[in-house]
């Protein structure tokens, strides 16, 4: 059985206005990126949404166990989303499956190996 | 102290058509290896392996090169040879012959490789006419297998 790690991200912004944010342009975005720094070889994964909500900006995703610290590393190294300057806030990572109501905004907490 | 471990990988160029020379140098070679080093193994690839990372030796006529890498990073080298099908502007393959610590080992090697590949040809050719072609045909380095 593959082990999955999970994801709760706040999406920053500079402008809301111009973006559309769809879950499935947040997960070409990370993907594009991934394969950015990591290359063809190593940036190839599955990257499953969970649970997405626009209003909150919020979106909790879960990749294999293998590329946790590849998608940590991207999520924070993301810059640009849709041309417009934005950065991804890590709110917490879990093996186990994530919530937003389990998980307010500002709990800023990062589970460790 | 501290030690600085490098590899150096000796490859050769097999050319898709047969050329009597390959119009390639150490900053075409090493721009093809870069390049494909970043489209496999993306930025976080080509930020390891660019330092330390040059072609020391490229001989167009006997088609043999000689890439220094450091040794965290020679994997990055060694894994993508294979896939690349492109060298420059030619079409042609990369064999990979040793990987080693020194070049003075990578050199004994090429020596020993090529004393190996002519004995060899020597010993399947059946005529005396036929083996002085050949020799004359290795001195002038125009071989392709």
């Amino acid at each position: 059985m593959i082990g999955y790690h999970y994801f709760d991200v706040q999406l920053k912004f500079r402008d809301f206005d111009n973006v559309e944010l769809t879950p499935i342009y947040f997960r070409g975005c990370v993907l594009n990126s991934l394969e950015k720094f990591f290359g063809e070889i190593g940036g190839k994964t599955s990257l499953d949404i969970v649970k997405f909500s626009v209003e909150q900006r919020r979106v909790v995703f879960r990749v294999p166990e293998e590329f946790y610290k590849r998608i940590h590393t991207v999520i924070t190294l993301i810059g640009h989303y849709q041309e417009v300057p934005c950065h991804f806030q890590v709110l917490k990572t879990s093996r186990t499956p994530l919530d937003f109501k389990k998980h307010l905004i500002g709990e800023d907490y990062c589970e460790e190996d | 102290m501290v030690r600085i471990k490098n590899r150096y990988i000796a490859v050769q160029i097999v050319p898709y058509a047969p050329v009597n020379t390959l119009r390639l140098n150490d900053h075409t070679l090493s721009k093809c290896l870069l390049q494909n080093v970043e489209k496999y193994y993306g930025v976080y690839g080509l930020g390891i392996l660019e330092h330390g990372f040059r072609v020391k030796y490229c001989n167009e006529r006997t088609k043999i090169a000689i890439i220094r890498c450091l040794h965290r990073g020679h994997r990055y080298v060694s894994s993508i040879l294979p896939l690349i099908t492109l060298i420059g502007d030619v079409r042609a393959k990369f064999r990979t012959l040793y990987v080693g610590a020194t070049i003075i080992q990578c050199n004994k090697f090429i020596i020993n490789h090529q004393r190996q590949f002519l004995d060899r040809m020597m010993g399947q050719v059946a005529s005396a006419k036929e083996r002085q072609d050949l020799f004359k045909r290795v001195m002038e380095l125009d071989m392709d297998r």
